[in-house]
Formats: C-alpha cells, sequence, structure tokens
C-alpha cells in the first residue's frame, strides 16, 4: 500500500535510500518479515542489526563507529565563555567597550564587554580550561572534543532550538533523532527507537517540534518519557482486568487475522496485527526500563538522584533513565537539562540576559554532576565505546552585559558545542571563537556541519540519507556539511 | 589590489577581448562553460554571489584577481577545486569536487591565457524549460478507444484512458465490488463517515439501475461532504491555529477561515472565485465577511512574533513570514515550489530568483493578524450607535474627575500636617526593614495595598526574600523554608512548572528566585511559634534587576492562629515613593465615607455604560491580514535570500518562463498593495493557465485513489512525479473548465466509472507488474485518515455531534506563560464529540489519537499525508480514556437497540461498524467474550479492528 505514504515520484534520480524510504515505510513494509520471525523473541540486546533500510545497521554506507546518541540539550542559549571556552581577553578588558560599532542584538542595545562571573581552571592531561562551575565535568575533558567556533542561523530560542534539532529554523523537519531512526530502524523492538526526556520544568523552546518527525513517517516519532512522565497510554486502563484485557485482544487478534488473511498482499494489514503485539512488549519493557529502583545505591549516589535540589534530583533520575534506555538499545536519546523561555530570563533556562551569576549558579550545579555521572556510568560500562554522546544549545551569549544589567544576549555568531565517546578524538578542542567570544573566528563550524560528523559516525553519508519533500529530497543537512575531521578519533 | 593583481587582470582583460588562438585545444565553450555552468554559478551567479563572486562573466574574476591568465599556480580559482593536503578542495561547497579531468580543463584554460569570449553570460540552466509536460498548453484529448473495451467501461470516458493504459501493460481490470464495498467506499470518500446499517442495506436492496448514481448524488448533496473535502484544502493550505516558532500562541480567528472552506466546497464554488478569494477577497467583497475571510489562507501559515531587536534578524523574520505565503500560493494551485528560488534560481524548475521575488512584491504588504470586517456603511451606523452612549460616558467621567478634584485639593490644603508624619525613607526595591516590639507569632504576613507601578493596586509585584528574625541576641530567620517556614500566596501561574513564580521562592534562602505575586498577601507560617521583633523583604536584593516591581505601600500582621491577626508595622510613616503615592495617600486620608460612596455610584454608573456600549454589536474581528505595503515599497532580489545584500530591484509580475506560456501580467514597482494579490490571483486562474487545472483535477484524482495521477500534487516540476495518465489528467483539467471550474461534476465522473468501482482485491499477477496499482488494475484501499479514525469511533458508539462550524474545541490543555505549552487530555469529554475537522488544530501541540494516525502538524502544506502503522497508535487505541468511554457508549447503545441477547448485539455491532453479518465464527467468539467478560470488552476489540479502520 506505498500508494498511501508520502508520495514518490518514481521516476529516477533519487537516492537508493530515499526509494526504499518510499517503498515501504516502517513496519508498512521493510521490517515486517524481521518482525514476524521475531515475535516472541523479548529484548534484542543493543546494537543487534538487521538487513535492509531503517532495520539495523546492516545497512548503513560505511562501517559506522556509533550505534546510539545521547544529545543532551542545555536550551536558552548556555553560554560559552561562562562554560567552556575560556576568554582571558574578557578579564583583562572587563568594563571596557567591545571594539567596533555598537551592537544590537535580540533584546536591544549592548553595554561593555563583562568577564565571567567564574574563574576557569586547567582540567584532565589536556589541560583544557574549563569553568570552575564545572568541577565533575571538568574530569571528563580528556574524553571531549569541543567544537568552539559553532554558528547558527537563528538569534532567537524557538528556530534556533528547531535548528539545532532539525537542520532547518522552520518548523516541519524532521530532528536528528527522526533522522536517525529512520537510517538506523529499532535496535530493540520493544522499546522506541528515539525517546526524548523534557526537563522538570518543562518542554524546551518550540516544545514539541525539536523531537517532531516532521515529514517523516510517525514511527520516527520520538517517544516522550521522562522520570517524572511515563509514556502516554502506555499502561493497561486500571478499570480492565488482566483477564478480561487477554481475551478483548485474543478476539481482537482473531478478528484482525481473519481481515488480514481473507485480503493477501496487502502487508500493511499484518503490520497492524504485529503492531498490536509490538505494543504488548513495550508494555513490559518501558516500565522495566523506567524503573530506577533496580538500581544500586552506589549508582544513585553516583548521580545524585536523592540530591536536596528538587531540580539536580529530576535531572539526575533523567540521566539515569537516559543510561538504562541507551543500553537497552533505544537508538537516540534527547535529554534535556532546563526548558522554556518563561516570565523571567533565564528562570527556567540557560536565558541569563540580566542576572547571569545568579542564574547560572542556579544552573550549572543541576547540570555538572548527572551528566558527568551520566558520561562516567557510560564509560565504566563500556557504552561510550559505541555510544556517540552530543552537547547541544541553540546559540551562544554576547561577550558584553545589557545595557544596564549584569547578563549576556543572544550570541548565533559563536558558541561551543561538543562531543564525545564512539569514534571522537577525545581532548581536542576545535575553532575558537574570536579573543572575546563575540563570533567563530577559527574554523567556523555550521549545525549542518556538525550533524554530517554525526551522521559520519553513525555509518551514514549525510548527502544520501535523504527523503523527498514537497519538491526536494531533504537531508538533516539541507545542502550544506562539511566533516569535521579534527574530532574524528 | 597589488600591482601584480592590476597586470593580470588587464591580461585577462586583454585577451578575452580578442578571438581563441587557432589550434587552441581547450575550447571556452565546449570545455570550460559547462563546467562553470554546472559545479560554480548556482552559487556564484549575479543574484546570489557567494563570497561576492559571480561567474557568470569574466568580471569578478578578473576584478578580484581569482585568475592569472597563463599562470595556474598563481590563480586562486584553481586553489579551491583542488585537494589540499589536509582535506578535500573548498569548493564546490553543495556537492561533489571536480573531477580530475574537469580540474586539468580548467589548469589548461589558465595556461592557455584564460580566454573568455567576449560577451558570453554563463547561467545554470535548470533542469527544465516551457516545453516541460506541465507547462504545455492544456488540451482537451480525445478519450481513446482501445481494443478489447469491455463494454461496462466505454461508457464513462475515464474508464476508456485507463483500461487503454492496462491493455498496454497486458492487464487487466478487476471485476466491480460489490454494493455493500460500494457504499461503504464512496460514503467514507465524500463524507468521510461510514455509512449507517439502514443506508447500507437500504443501497445494497435497491433495485433500480441507478441506485449507485442516486447514492453519489446524495452524499455530493450531504453537508458532511464539505467537512470531508474542506479538510483535504485545509492540508493543502497549511492551515494551522497558532503561530507556531517559540511562543506558538493559539489563534481565535481563524475558525471562519475553517467554516467558510466547508461552505465553499458544500455550495461547489467556482474554484476560480475559490482561489480569487483566498489572495484578495478583501478586494473582491469589501465589507462582507463571507468573501474577505477567504484570505486567511494568506496567513494561517506559522509566522515568528517574537519581536527581535536585531534589525538584520527582524529582516529575515519577515522575509520568513512572506516566504511562507509565498510557498503556500504557489504550491497549492500551480504546484510550483517557487520557494526553492529564494536564494537562487530554482535547480529544477525554470522558474528565477528574479520570479521569487516577483512574487514577493505580490505580498510584500501582506501582514499576519486579525481585522475587523465590515462595510463604510455598517461602521457608520455603529458609530451612529455609539455615539450618545459614548457622550453619556463622557459627561460623566467629567463629573466623576470635578469631585475627586475637589477632594483632592482638600486633601492638598491639609497637607503639610500628614507629610510631618512620614519620616522614614520610601520603601525600596532593594529591601526594606521593620522593626516593631518583640512579640509571640506562630504565623507573620505581608499585606500589600499599592505598588511602585500603582499606588493603588495592590498585585503584580514581586518578592525575592522575606526574612522574620528572632527576638534576642541570637536573631535567626525563622521564616526560612529550611527552618520549617512554609509560604503561601497567590502567584503567577506556569501550570507546566507550578514552581516557577511560588511564594516558597519567597522564603528559599536565594535573592536570585522571586515570589511573583498576584495577589496582595503572602503568608508565613513558621515551623514552631517564635518570638519575633524584625522583618525584611526585598525584590531586588542583589540590584541587579532596576525595573523589578516592588511592594510600596502595605503592612505587616502577626498571628497565632492564622485567624487573627494583628498589625506590626505599616509603611504609612514612611515618606511616599513619588508623586502619585503621595497624592494617593493624601487622597485616601481626606475622603469621607460618604464621599466614598457617591465615588462608587459614579463608577457604578460608568459601568452600566459601558455595558451598553459592549452590547452595541461589534463586527467580525478575524484572523484574515492586514494589508499595507511598507513605507519603502522597492522590493529588490535578495541575494543569496540574504535581505542585507539587495540586488536588482523587481516589479509584481508573472513568473518569467510562464509569462511565455500563458498572458502574464506586469504591474508598475509602485503598484498599490490590493492590486498585486488581485493581478497574481487573476492569472492564476486565468484560461490560458495550464497548471491550475490539472494541479486541481490531480489533487481530486488522489483524494478519491490515494495516489494522484502526479504522484507529487503540489510539485509538478522536474522533481515531482510524471504523470502516470497525462491525456487523462489533461482531460480531467479540461472538464474543470468545461463545468465552469466546479468540482461536484467531476467527482461524479470519477466515482461513477468502472475504475472507481472496482472492487480492491489484489491478484499476484498483475501485482507483479504494477505493485503499486499505479496503472489502477484494483481499487486501491487504504486506511482511515485520523479525522475519520476518531469521527467514525464516535458515530458507531451513536455518539458524534454533528454541530456544525464555530469556534473549535480542544483536545489539550492550552497553558501560556511568555509561550504556550499544549498538554493532551487525558479524559476527552462530550464537547469534543463534534467532527474533527472541527478540533482546534494548534501546530507543535500533538494530541494523541489524531498525531498518531498521521494528522499533519501543517508546519508546511501536506499534499499527501502519511499512513503508517506503529504500536504507539495501539496503545493510543487500546488505553485512552476515549476508546474506553467510546466502548461504554456503544455497548450501552447496543442493548438499547438489539435488546440482552448477546448474539443480537453482536450482530448489531458487525453492522454498525462493518456494515456486514458475522459468520458462524466471528459470532461465536464474540458472544464468548461478552458472555465471560462483558459487552464494553467486546466493543473495544471491535473499536481497535482493522476492518473498522479499512476501506477496501
Amino acid at each position: 500500500m506505498s500508494r498511501h505514504e508520502s508520495a514518490a515520484p518514481p521516476e529516477p534520480g533519487l537516492s537508493r535510500r530515499s526509494l526504499l524510504g518510499h517503498a515501504g515505510a516502517g513496519l508498512a513494509g521493510i521490517g515486517l518479515a524481521d518482525l514476524l520471525a521475531r515475535t516472541g523473541t523479548a529484548g534484542e540486546p543493543a546494537g543487534g542489526s538487521k538487513s535492509g533500510p531503517g532495520s539495523g545497521a546492516g545497512a548503513t554506507h560505511h562501517v559506522a563507529q556509533a550505534k546510539r546518541v545521547l544529545q543532551i540539550f542545555c536550551p536558552g542559549g548556555a553560554s560559552h565563555m561562562d562554560l567552556w571556552e575560556h576568554k582571558p581577553a574578557l578579564d583583562a578588558h572587563d568594563g571596557e567597550p567591545l571594539p567596533g560599532e555598537p551592537l544590537v542584538s535580540f533584546q536591544g542595545r549592548n553595554g561593555p564587554l563583562m568577564r565571567s562571573p567564574w574563574p576557569f581552571r586547567p582540567a584532565g592531561e589536556s589541560g583544557k580550561m574549563i569553568s570552575s562551575m564545572l568541577p565533575a565535568m571538568a574530569r571528563h575533558v580528556d574524553d571531549i572534543a569541543f567544537v568552539h567556533s559553532m554558528t547558527s542561523e537563528s538569534n532567537t530560542h524557538g528556530p534556533g532550538c528547531v535548528f539545532m534539532n532539525t537542520g532547518h529554523t522552520f518548523e516541519g523537519f524532521p530532528s536528528a533523532g527522526s533522522w536517525v531512526g529512520y537510517a538506523l530502524g529499532s535496535a530493540n523492538e520493544n522499546l522506541p527507537t528515539y525517546v526524548a526526556i523534557p526537563d522538570l520544568r518543562g518542554e524546551p523552546p518550540n516544545g514539541k517540534a525539536n523531537w517532531s518527525n516532521g515529514f517523516l513517517p510517525a514511527e520516527h516519532q520520538a517517544v516522550v518519557l521522562s522520570a517524572q512522565q511515563p509514556i502516554r497510554n502506555l499502561a493497561r486502563p486500571g478499570a480492565i482486568a488482566p483477564a478480561t484485557e487477554r481475551a478483548t485482544r485474543e478476539y481482537l487478534e482473531f478478528l484482525n487475522g481473519r481481515h488480514a488473511e481473507e485480503r493477501p498482499g496487502d502487508s500493511e494489514l499484518r503490520a497492524r496485527i504485529a503492531s498490536y503485539r509490538l505494543a504488548a512488549r513495550m508494555q513490559l519493557s518501558a516500565p522495566e526500563v523506567a524503573d530506577l529502583s533496580r538500581e544500586t545505591r552506589e549508582t544513585h549516589a553516583l548521580y545524585g538522584t536523592d540530591d536536596g535540589n528538587r531540580l539536580k534530583a529530576a535531572y539526575a533520575r533523567n540521566c539515569l533513565l537516559s543510561r538504562r534506555l541507551l543500553e537497552r538499545g533505544v537508538r537516540y536519546v534527547s535529554l534535556y537539562c532546563a526548558s522554556r523561555a518563561s516570565g523571567v530570563d533565564g528562570l527556567l533556562n540557560w536565558d541569563a540576559h540580566k542576572t547571569l551569576k545568579s542564574d547560572y549558579e542556579r544552573h550549572m550545579p543541576v547540570f555538572d554532576g548527572p551528566t558527568a555521572a551520566l558520561l562516567s556510568d557510560l564509560k565504566r560500562r563500556g557504552l561510550l565505546e559505541d555510544t556517540l554522546v552530543l552537547w547541544t544549545t541553540e546559540f551562544g551569549r554576547m561577550p558584553t552585559r545589557q545595557e544596564g544589567v549584569a547578563g549576556r544576549d543572544h550570541n548565533p555568531d559563536g558558541f561551543t558545542c561538543w562531543m564525545a565517546g564512539a569514534g571522537v578524538k577525545g581532548g581536542v578542542s576545535h575553532g575558537a571563537t574570536d579573543e572575546f567570544g563575540r563570533r567563530a573566528a577559527v574554523d567556523p563550524v555550521t549545525v549542518w556541519d556538525f550533524y554530517a560528523t554525526v551522521l559520519h559516525l553513525l555509518g551514514f553519508d549525510h548527502t544520501r540519507l535523504t527523503w523527498y519533500n514537497n519538491g526536494l529530497d531533504r537531508r538533516l543537512t539541507n545542502v550544506h556539511g562539511t566533516l569535521i575531521r579534527d574530532v574524528l578519533a | 589590489m597589488t600591482a601584480a593583481f592590476r597586470g593580470a587582470v588587464a591580461a585577462l582583460v586583454v585577451v578575452a577581448a580578442r578571438p581563441a588562438p587557432a589550434g587552441e585545444e581547450i575550447d571556452f565553450a565546449r570545455d570550460v562553460a559547462p563546467i562553470l555552468e554546472t559545479r560554480c554559478v548556482r552559487c556564484h551567479d549575479p543574484a546570489n554571489r557567494k563570497g561576492e563572486l559571480s561567474l557568470a562573466t569574466a568580471d569578478d574574476l578578473v576584478s578580484l584577481g581569482y585568475v592569472v591568465p597563463g599562470d595556474a599556480r598563481g590563480s586562486h580559482l584553481l586553489d579551491v577545486v583542488r585537494p589540499s593536503d589536509d582535506g578535500p578542495p573548498t569548493m564546490p561547497k553543495e556537492s561533489a569536487p571536480l573531477s580530475e579531468e574537469e580540474v586539468a580543463i580548467l589548469t589548461a584554460w589558465v595556461e592557455a591565457g584564460a580566454v573568455w569570449p567576449a560577451g558570453v553570460v554563463i547561467k545554470e540552466r535548470a533542469a527544465t524549460d516551457k516545453s516541460f509536460w506541465s507547462l504545455r498548453p492544456l488540451v482537451d484529448p480525445e478519450p481513446p478507444a482501445p481494443e478489447g473495451l469491455p463494454e461496462a467501461w466505454a461508457a464513462n470516458l475515464i474508464d476508456r484512458f485507463v483500461f487503454a493504459k492496462l491493455r498496454e501493460a497486458g492487464l487487466e481490470p478487476n471485476p466491480s465490488a460489490d454494493r455493500r464495498t460500494l457504499v461503504r467506499r464512496a460514503t467514507y470518500d465524500l463524507t468521510g463517515l461510514p455509512p449507517t446499517p439502514e443506508e447500507v442495506e437500504a443501497f445494497v436492496a435497491d433495485p433500480s439501475p441507478d441506485a449507485y448514481e442516486r447514492l453519489i448524488d446524495r452524499l455530493l448533496d450531504s453537508p458532511r461532504y464539505g467537512e470531508r473535502w474542506g479538510r483535504h484544502w485545509l492540508d493543502v493550505a497549511r492551515f494551522g491555529e497558532s503561530n507556531g516558532y517559540e511562543r506558538n500562541v493559539l489563534i481565535d480567528g481563524l475558525w471562519p477561515y475553517r467554516d467558510y472552506v466547508i461552505r465553499s466546497f458544500n455550495e461547489d464554488k467556482p474554484f476560480d472565485r475559490f482561489v480569487l478569494e483566498q489572495l484578495a477577497g478583501d478586494v473582491l467583497g469589501p465589507g462582507d465577511p463571507s468573501v474577505e475571510v477567504g484570505t486567511s489562507f494568506l496567513v494561517c501559515g506559522p509566522y515568528d512574533d517574537v519581536g527581535n531587536q536585531d534589525a538584520a534578524a527582524a529582516a529575515v523574520i519577515r522575509a520568513n513570514a512572506i516566504d511562507d505565503m509565498i510557498r503556500a500560493t504557489s504550491e497549492a494551485f500551480l504546484g510550483l515550489t517557487v520557494g526553492c528560488a529564494r536564494c537562487h534560481d530554482h535547480k529544477f524548475d525554470p522558474i528565477t530568483q528574479a520570479d521569487y521575488y516577483r512574487f514577493y512584491a505580490a505580498f510584500a504588504g501582506v501582514r499576519h493578524g486579525a481585522r475587523e470586517i465590515a462595510t463604510p456603511e455598517q461602521r457608520g451606523e455603529r458609530d451612529a450607535a455609539l455615539a450618545p452612549l459614548v457622550a453619556r460616558r463622557g459627561a460623566l467621567e467629567t463629573r466623576r474627575s470635578e469631585f475627586v478634584a475637589a477632594i483632592a485639593a482638600r486633601a492638598e490644603a491639609h497637607a503639610a500636617e500628614r507629610e510631618a508624619g512620614w519620616t522614614r525613607p520610601p520603601a525600596d526595591r532593594g529591601g526594606v526593614e521593620e522593626r516593631f516590639e518583640a512579640t509571640g507569632a506562630k504565623f507573620v504576613r505581608l499585606v500589600v495595598t499599592g505598588t511602585d507601578r500603582s499606588p493603588a493596586t495592590p498585585s503584580n509585584f514581586r518578592v525575592d526574600e522575606f526574612e522574620v528574625y528572632s527576638a534576642g541576641p541570637d536573631p535567626r530567620n525563622v521564616a526560612l523554608a529550611s527552618a520549617g517556614g512554609r509560604a503561601t500566596g497567590a502567584s503567577r501561574r506556569a501550570d507546566d512548572f507550578q514552581e516557577a513564580y511560588a511564594a516558597a521562592l519567597a522564603i528559599d534562602g536565594r535573592p536570585s528566585t522571586r515570589w511573583h505575586a498576584h495577589g496582595p498577601t503572602l503568608t508565613v507560617e513558621f515551623a514552631a511559634p517564635a518570638t519575633i521583633d524584625r522583618v525584611v523583604f526585598s525584590a531586588d536584593r542583589e540590584r541587579l534587576r532596576p525595573s523589578e516591581p516592588f511592594a510600596a505601600e502595605y503592612r505587616i500582621e502577626v498571628s497565632a492562629d492564622g485567624e487573627r491577626w494583628t498589625p506590626v508595622a505599616d509603611s504609612s510613616d514612611r515618606k511616599p515613593l513619588g508623586d502619585a503615592h503621595r497624592r494617593h495617600r493624601l487622597f485616601e486620608a481626606e475622603i469621607t465615607p460618604g464621599e466614598r460612596s457617591r465615588v462608587a455610584e459614579f463608577d457604578a454608573e460608568l459601568a452600566e455604560v459601558g455595558r451598553l456600549i459592549a452590547a452595541v454589536p461589534t463586527f467580525p474581528s478575524w484572523w484574515v491580514g492586514t494589508f499595507s505595503l511598507p513605507e519603502d515599497r522597492d522590493v529588490h532580489v535578495f541575494l543569496g535570500g540574504d535581505p542585507q545584500r539587495p540586488g536588482d530591484p523587481v516589479a509584481p509580475s508573472s513568473p518569467t518562463v510562464l509569462s511565455e506560456v500563458t498572458t502574464g501580467y506586469q504591474l508598475d514597482a509602485d503598484a498599490p498593495e490590493p492590486d498585486r494579490r488581485l493581478a497574481l490571483a487573476r492569472w492564476i486562474v486565468r484560461d490560458d493557465n495550464p497548471l491550475t487545472p490539472r494541479v486541481l483535477a490531480n489533487r481530486l484524482w488522489r483524494y478519491h485513489f490515494g495516489a494522484g495521477l502526479v504522484a507529487t500534487p503540489s510539485d509538478f516540476g522536474d522533481m515531482g512525479g510524471r504523470p502516470s495518465h497525462p491525456a487523462l489528467l489533461d482531460w480531467l483539467a479540461a472538464r474543470l473548465r468545461t463545468d465552469g471550474w466546479r468540482l461536484k461534476p467531476l467527482h461524479r465522473r470519477i466515482m461513477l466509472s468502472q475504475t472507481y468501482r472496482q472492487s480492491s482485491a489484489w491478484r499476484p499477477g498483475a501485482a507483479a507488474d504494477d505493485s503499486d496499482d499505479r496503472l489502477l488494475w484494483r481499487f486501491p484501499p487504504r486506511r482511515l485518515a485520523a479525522e475519520e479514525v476518531r469521527d467514525t469511533i464516535l458515530t458507531v458508539s451513536g455518539k458524534l455531534d454533528l454541530r456544525a462550524g464555530g469556534p473549535g474545541f480542544r483536545l489539550y490543555r492550552y497553558l501560556q506563560d511568555n509561550v504556550s505549552t499544549y498538554v493532551p487530555l487525558d479524559e476527552h469529554g462530550p464537547e469534543t464529540y463534534r467532527r474533527a475537522v472541527y478540533h482546534q488544530n494548534a501546530r507543535a501541540a500533538s494530541v494523541d489519537l489524531l498525531a498518531e494516525f498521521d494528522c499533519p502538524d501543517n508546519a508546511f502544506a501536506v499534499p499527501n499525508r502519511s499512513s503508517t502503522t506503529t504500536p504507539l497508535q495501539a496503545l493510543t487505541l487500546l488505553n485512552h480514556s476515549f476508546t474506553l468511554d467510546m466502548s461504554g457508549h456503544l455497548a450501552d447503545r447496543l442493548e438499547r437497540e438489539a435488546g440482552a441477547e448477546p448474539a443480537a448485539q453482536v450482530d448489531r455491532a458487525f453492522a454498525l461498524c462493518f456494515g456486514r453479518r458475522p459468520d458462524d465464527a466471528e459470532r461465536g467468539a464474540a458472544v464468548t467474550l461478552v458472555v465471560d467478560h462483558g459487552l464494553p470488552a467486546f466493543c473495544r476489540a471491535m473499536l481497535n479492528s482493522t476492518e473498522l479502520l479499512h476501506i477496501d
């Protein structure tokens, strides 16, 4: 029944993957045989491969380094020069005007240069300078490849977040997690392929558009799950007794089976039966993965899940949940640390327009320990070897203070993101902003370059992972993207 | 530029001016031009000039010194296309590196003197030109008379086209579907709802030869038709009822457009009129809401309203808003992806970048927003009705202010004595301290009567810390949460994160977080009774937020039980914060009780007049956009799509190549705003525009058969599909013309065809030759669309509420705190039992069942919906309370309509859900289920069944 799916122009010229993508969307076609063959097997190990697109790592363009991705997203525009990129010139020139024309940015006029409120300290064997507010993350710098010369196409949170997640500032495009799910398929049919974990404080700017499947079929949508919020509609309603549930589903399968038998050739009908079996297995697996009580006391202590700071404890639980999801073969986990723009800048996320110091003294302790614990835990379990960890934000911040206050405005012209884990060279810093942190000055990197590199590590040529929509074979990297070779191990 | 460069430039110019030397192996036109044409000028053309370089002519190569004739090593052009030591070549950026051979040609060309024949301009050629199939003039082809045409397939001309193609491929069509299948197929197709069992049986039993024809006519006349087909158009129009982007605010004035679309389909409004109204309804029917509403089409897409202060970013945001209109218009009506030409000429289709900005000029004055729709006469009538009321209000206001002024004057006369008591400094956002005689208390409260902004408004202020100190030598803050204190007070709402602004933030010991008061009182209860003598509170302790609103007039009260309160301190002996505060205090001290009640009478009278004014009927204020050209009317090409790089000016006109195949239009650069949209609209529906009827005919076909004759209904360009039946497409398009742009006659033609009436039975042989049924050897079965799924469940459960039109219902909770959050509802009440087309479809607000079954988000137009199968669908359909509620309602209905006998109940359920009787096995198993586990359990299975959700 491919004619009902996203339309495929039958003409030549489409890449192989997009043609196959059209020919059968997920369960509706390609995965079916495998799925039926596997019915009854529970909990495939992480990274299990099948054949065909959308069904496992066997279908990559080249040998993959990474089998799954963890993307940590700090929404609000986390300041590069207050977290990751040391700018001694800001100390030397604090209070002086930024050389160049008077600067009007997102919220208006900017005042003089403002030093970071906290000193930077060298860390690791690489001696990487990192904010003293991130003592736990400092222990991981030798595993991290920093990209200090990121640039964005938008200076606004919503389009900026969507751009960072989809490669497009407009809504409606698939997020990186959906592309990866489309590319790699499931490694554990009993769990979703792509999970988005929003923060206790709410959804990030532009909300659900950040994990949208865009024009990719709905099977590539993210499932929203967090330590504070189970998967919607997962549980059997309490009013229905187990025996009733069983009998209902047996009759349903009987009806659907006869209906499908009478209509040979329509694989979608059998896929529908399979989807109900899969749903049943998900009902068993998902609560297990979300059940953090199965972790040891030591592990809980490592993450800080019982921390007196409610926000930190909540984020720590989501970090631990992330590890459990990755360990069980979820392909892409988008983990958020902070949320949307509120009535006060910088209250619920990293958007420190007016009171950088007190805002970040709330946000950094929430982020630092649990994130570092997650990296440590992935590493000691060997998961970091084939898990690609990304740290992203939608843009950086200005080296200046906003006029009359002690915070920084949005800066899409230069900021930091980083990668660690599978296939990534640790302890390196790629690119740099200028001496004050205003613009990417050395080896500027676009979001498209960043994802070209991510897809490369997953075994894909970003120019060949496409899906036809409204006139074009669309890509995560739009029509751009160059590998960041410096960060490859 | 260095002297050496200047020399090189001079040489190149000289060389370029003279003919190529004889015997030269490299020929510019043959060898070099194709490389530049295919690999370079897409970005480096005059309209884009990436890196400020155009390779269309020799000018930039010369002036920027990219080429040193005769010196390959010294020519930067060659550096960038050759791989470097540590990586691939830097150019071309957007495609594979040049081949070695291509690099060799360029090198040889430079070595040979870089000859660029005078006058040669390199242009990237679009893959297509005006001879492309979709741009050719529309013809009315003669239906073929293929050999072997069965008699039943001869009458409806559509069948001849389809049969001819089947015959060519050696395929046979399926026989007709049975009547049960046909009535279900046609009913869903035209109304999006299942037929009732009675309708099914009546049709099955109807002996007359025109039974089917009458069925189609009845369905086309049903008001449910517009609800189904209008929804299709809303997909194409990227209709969404929130603005998207960061704030994603719900838009309440868009439902009239949804109703207008439904009405237009039901009335079978000629499509050319429909196009004109959607682009220029305000011009065609000024003051007529039923016509002006059409322009919502232009402004129902997403747009960014966040208010960027960065001028360059704001210009991009405006350009994005217009881009959305250009894409929506060109794709919906013309099947042209004009949006692809925003940054450079269209790579595939003959649409230049200048053409894009010609469309831009048409929409340069369109802005998002609501507008009151009324004629000048209507406005005059309303003004006349308002006049006496407004006059009365003015008189009242004057009398009130005179009365109040007299009191104020008296107060001023007594000012000195009162001011003498104001000895302490005024309240301060950085902090105030109140000391009082030591007293025992379990509770302390701050009662605010005025803020710095408004001396009489006791709300909307902040408290970052509120501290209460114990008396004695070693004072400690007994209010602290960490000391067991508990704070309560009305705060600004943030339903997705209640703690964001909560009163607890005033006693958390951290001045970086603050209580956002939405009421006058902050109450703190201590862990245990304490003896206290001091309170300190502030709104901006760190003095970092100079505009933080704070409590200016207040009192502090203590209590042992939280019931009886004793004041211990207040602000009355502080100096007032400013003149307004001073006057307010003096006034309050002066006014007598009698005067106060007179003021209250004035206020009551004013409120009454206000009510009368509000009762005068208003005009609809709908989200139809506003229209006015910016002060600077000039529209330029934006080089590379960047508003900061204006290129050549353009005027509103039809696209270049299309103006060769249609009668184009050309307006002056400063043409009035309405003329621009009207000219574009008229051109779209001109008789000689071949695209509009082809695109429309194909959309109709697509919704009847699940796939268009052209598989990409909004892309009739090179990247889109080619028609499977080109002659049939033209024939259908020609019928739209002869039918006066009415759709219902075309629906009728299509649905009366044998092609449409075929069974959907699958045949392995035919499938081997044409697996996706492009040639239509069977009717393609389909899954219901999201709206149909929900409407069907409501229908069979007997709960569908057919009230049409008006504001939509919501399946989410709408939370707004600066930005919007959409929380899907766990319970769907009866107010949601209307057809899903009446759901208020916010963007990025995925709603369980609708989202799971591929209802689009409408960030873009959706010409083809997906039809996916996922485990989340199963979970939602099994476990959401909506299914459980409907299972219960269906069970009640079965008992009501079929009595207490399980077998009869099961038969009735099969009739309602599937339009047929169960066989013995189905009935037997169902009866067992009903007997053992109850009727609702059986109903829940039926509502999840494939047969309910699929159409043969």
